[in-house]
């Protein structure tokens, strides 16, 4: 293993890159700002916003004629969230600077408290993104059975359709909002760091902001069913974006604000990953997840303007009337679709790179060989997330566009799917003729495989112009993108949660729930989304209630499987709750003996991470060497993995941190 | 406290907030406008009689500004809902008094009657096929029920005086009286839609009342 680095140990040490020394703060407790005030300062800031918003627009024609004045709804929304921020102070340093006091000193917090606080320490903010996603998951899949329940039945409703269509829209937008974040939110601000050898991330308070915005956009976007929902779906089209009710304006307000987020995550990443990797972290040796981290924040940065600049413009339409996407007076509503599409569809690969980057990760772990083909893979990752600027008029195949684009974006789409194949080959490659040990974290990563072929393959006939015109807003393309993010996603992510669970929090989840989780939430989430492929065949609509009486066997198994699978989300609570609280069960150091750098820190991760920046010998997937070295010299000297001297940094007597746990064997 | 306590109190706690917030957000999601039964004593062989109004903005309620169409429920109260059950295979006689102003139609052919018993309605006594909405007051709204086939216009009401708060009572504002009759099918439900776009201060009129249930829509509910 060649060190190929020039700086010492001594040369990088304690120096550059060293975080805030911890201070102790002089704010006394009552005046502490959290979760709490942060809703306090929502509230106040709704009831401000819409005061001044009917200060100023009350009188106008508009909301004399129809009742309604956005303007004061859109006010009280922004100004809620300004609100919100304030209260849970993420203004104080900002705002210190610009009037030029010296910022209160900030400490770095131990206890539970800090869990509902501004805090700046990425493993803090991973965590609490970990709740918020689960929420926010949690919160649509509720919408679903709601869905699912209306569906029972072709022609007697639980809902009426101006609901029905609402409950959709609020599922998918949630569901939308949360997908963007439930890999980079929780893994990639807990771990960027951990995975490149860095102390923190390249800027603590982007992060915890990007935070606080993505809860305030799930605030927001719950605002829009009080308000009377909006009937558009997830993708808001113009013109029944322009000509909805008021729960349009909860629509654009959460998307800027969830996409404000997404761009400082995004943004943070990658500046870290490129700035803050260690010495001897050459780019061959980034951790494939971190490849991934980099792919998808890239695109969020690059992608995620546009939507935001398309719901401004759609707020402008709305509150003072412009008509940009007002065809009849000169705009256009395709430029809603087209703005919003090509945010769009770089959007769905935001949501599945990130899972291929954590099954990537997992694999050589579980089946102790190197991954095969790193490089393709990381190339492959950077092939999607280039091809997806290239392809979003595809969504408009039947929209009415210029025939003639219609083949060119056909061939970008079926060329999309070479660097896909590429991830995924690099997958089965490294499951070759592997021994694999089938832990829980594998087990979904075996089925993001299954699930992501039929989802994969469907896209493939559905970005087909011929097949595309019939399939086109049917139940089989919602089945196609149920596959790949549900059966794609949504896996990576419990995969990466049960693997990564032992570091964040010390403890083991339960092997025995973990796999009836994993089996509940595997049956039946094919058991609900294949039978759509079949219905949406047979000419089912998206976003109508009522359906032909003959497709009504297979919806019915479609709602028990969901009803089954929010079933299943249960069995993962309760494994969270009983092991992390009720029965906690202290984690082994390296529990899956992983060689990667992150198993390498002491349990809990210190405050800082590693006490001297480490030097990183190899990447993290010499797995077919026996007795193979940690990748990173800690300071510590070097001692084989498999003798259990992974996280052999002891570190200063901090309150609330713990040293390696020297009994932990490496599993 | 032992872990049965812990685990007994942690999920008491959960299944409590869930099931408080479902409840409530289903409660809310399921608030519809009160379905009027005029099936309810009906006599086998004999005519329902349905009236309905429609007024240019209702005047109380969520959306006061919204135009609406309210429903005589048995009882002789108007009920601002659009959910009316009726029984199956009967001729229902219906009297519509149309109190909105109107306007040329976009559409010409939602100006034609068509559907109804005979394919004629009568507006203020006299038998139509067509109402002319480039002439006279327009068209203010339509009743039409794509699954059965029926469309009837609803001409507009002329003159500066248009009640604007329901119920409108017919001698005290100007109107027109529209009276068609049609027979209903099997048991279901079938949808009915204005579909002259009068949401006022919406984008091509479609929004608002035009899109909500209660308001400029509903479904004939036809019972056993």
């Amino acid at each position: 293993m060649a060190i190929g680095i020039s700086k010492t140990l001594d040369d990088v040490g304690r120096s550059g890159n060293e975080p805030p020394a911890p201070q102790t703060s002089s704010r006394p407790a009552w005046m502490s700002q959290h979760l709490g005030t942060a809703v306090i300062g929502a509230v106040a800031g709704y009831a401000f916003g819409h005061w001044i918003g009917n200060v100023i627009a009350a009188g106008y024609p508009n909301p004399q004629s129809n009742g309604e004045n956005d303007i004061a709804i859109v006010l009280a929304l922004v100004f809620g969230v300004v609100g919100w921020l304030a209260g849970i102070g993420a203004f104080n340093y900002p705002l210190a600077k610009i009037i030029g006091r010296a910022p209160a000193p900030e400490a770095p917090e131990v206890g539970w408290t800090r869990f509902f606080k501004y805090n700046l320490d990425h493993k803090v903010v991973g965590f609490q993104y970990m709740i918020g996603v689960l929420l926010f998951f949690f919160t649509g899949g509720l919408w679903a059975m709601a869905i699912r329940t209306e569906l029972l039945n072709p022609t007697n409703h639980y809902f009426g359709p101006g609901t029905y269509i609402a409950i959709v829209s609020e599922h998918g937008s949630m569901m939308m909002m949360m997908a963007t974040s439930v890999i980079i939110g929780p893994l990639g601000n807990y771990l960027t760091p951990l995975l490149i050898g860095s102390r923190k991330m390249a800027f603590p308070r982007v992060e915890a902001f990007s935070f606080w915005m993505f809860m305030a956009g799930y605030l927001v976007i719950l605002t829009a069913i009080p308000l009377g929902g909006f009937p558009t779906g997830w993708t808001g089209y113009a013109p029944l974006q322009t000509q909805a009710t008021a729960g349009m304006d909860s629509y654009l307000v959460g998307f800027i604000v969830i996409g404000t987020g997404m761009i400082c995550a995004g943004f943070n990443v990658a500046v870290t990953i490129i700035n803050y990797r260690a010495p001897g972290m050459t780019w061959n040796r980034v951790p494939i997840f971190a490849w991934s981290l980099l792919a998808v924040s890239s695109l969020l940065t690059l992608a995620t303007p546009l939507l935001a600049t398309a719901c401004y413009f759609g707020i402008l339409d709305r509150t003072v009337l412009t008509s940009i996407y007002v065809d009849e007076h000169g705009g256009s509503n395709f430029l809603w679709e087209n703005l919003f599409w090509f945010f769009g569809h770089p959007e769905v690969y935001i949501m599945a790179i990130p899972g291929f980057g954590i099954v990537a990760e997992l694999l050589p772990v579980f089946t102790r060989r190197p991954l095969f083909a790193y490089r393709v893979g990381a190339a492959g990752m950077f092939g999607v997330a280039l091809l997806s600027f290239f392809v979003w008029q595809h969504h408009l195949f039947d929209s009415g566009i210029n025939p003639d684009m219609r083949p060119l974006f056909m061939l970008t789409t079926e060329l999309i799917s070479i660097p896909t194949g590429f991830i995924y080959l690099v997958g089965l490659g490294t499951l070759w003729r592997s021994k694999i040990r089938l832990e829980v974290p594998m087990l979904f990563c075996l089925a993001l495989y299954f699930n992501f072929l039929f989802g994969g393959i469907s896209g493939v006939f559905v970005s087909d112009v011929p097949a595309d015109v019939t399939l086109h807003g049917s139940f089989f393309v919602m089945a196609h993108f149920h596959y790949t993010i549900m059966g794609g996603l949504m896996f990576a992510f419990f995969a990466g949660i049960y693997y990564w669970i032992p570091k964040i929090s010390g403890k083991m989840l339960n092997k025995r729930l973990g796999q009836i989780h994993f089996w509940c939430m595997f049956v039946f989430f094919n058991l609900t989304f294949f039978p759509l492929f079949f219905v949406g065949i047979l000419g089912m609509p998206r976003r109508v209630f009522e359906y032909a009486h003959n497709l009504q066997v297979w919806n019915d198994v479609s709602s028990v499987g969901a009803f089954l699978l929010g079933a299943s989300f249960l069995i993962f609570i309760a494994n969270f709750v009983w092991s992390i609280y009720i029965a906690p069960k202290k984690a082994p150091a390296n529990p899956w003996g992983s060689l990667g750098l992150e198993w390498q820190t002491p349990t809990p991760v210190p405050f800082f991470n590693f006490e001297r920046i480490p030097v990183i010998l190899s990447d993290p997937y010499h797995y077919d060497e026996q007795d193979p070295l940690p990748v990173a010299d800690l300071g510590g000297g070097l001692v084989p993995v498999a003798a259990g001297a992974v996280g052999s940094v002891d570190m200063p007597g901090e309150p609330g941190i713990e040293g390696t746990d020297p009994g932990g064997s490496n599993g | 406290m032992s872990r049965a306590g812990k685990l007994g109190i942690v999920f008491s706690l959960f299944a409590l907030a869930v099931g408080l917030v479902v409840f409530t957000a289903m409660s809310f999601l399921r608030t519809e406008p009160p379905t009027v039964d005029l099936a309810a004593g009906h006599q086998p062989g004999q005519p329902v009689h349905l009236t309905v109004e429609t007024v240019g903005s209702v005047g109380y309620g969520v959306h006061p500004q919204w135009v609406s169409y309210l429903v005589k429920a048995p009882n002789g109260q108007w009920v601002q809902s659009t959910l009316w059950n009726l029984p199956a295979h009967t001729k229902i006689d219906v009297t519509i008094y149309q109190y909105d102003s109107g306007s040329p139609l976009r559409n010409q052919q939602v100006g034609q009657v068509y559907g109804t018993d005979g394919g004629t309605a009568t507006l203020n006594g006299k038998t139509i096929r067509l109402v002319n909405s480039n002439a006279g007051s327009g068209v203010g709204h339509t009743f039409s029920v794509p699954s059965l086939g029926i469309n009837v216009p609803l001409a507009g009401v002329s003159g500066n005086k248009i009640c604007s708060a329901a119920p409108c009572l017919p001698n005290q504002w100007p109107h027109n009286e529209v009276k068609f009759s049609f027979t209903t099918p099997g048991v279901g439900q079938y949808r009915w839609q204005c579909f002259v776009p009068c949401g006022l201060s919406y984008l091509y009129g479609n929004g608002g009342p035009m899109q909500t249930i209660g308001y400029m829509g509903g479904f004939l509910k036809v019972v056993d």
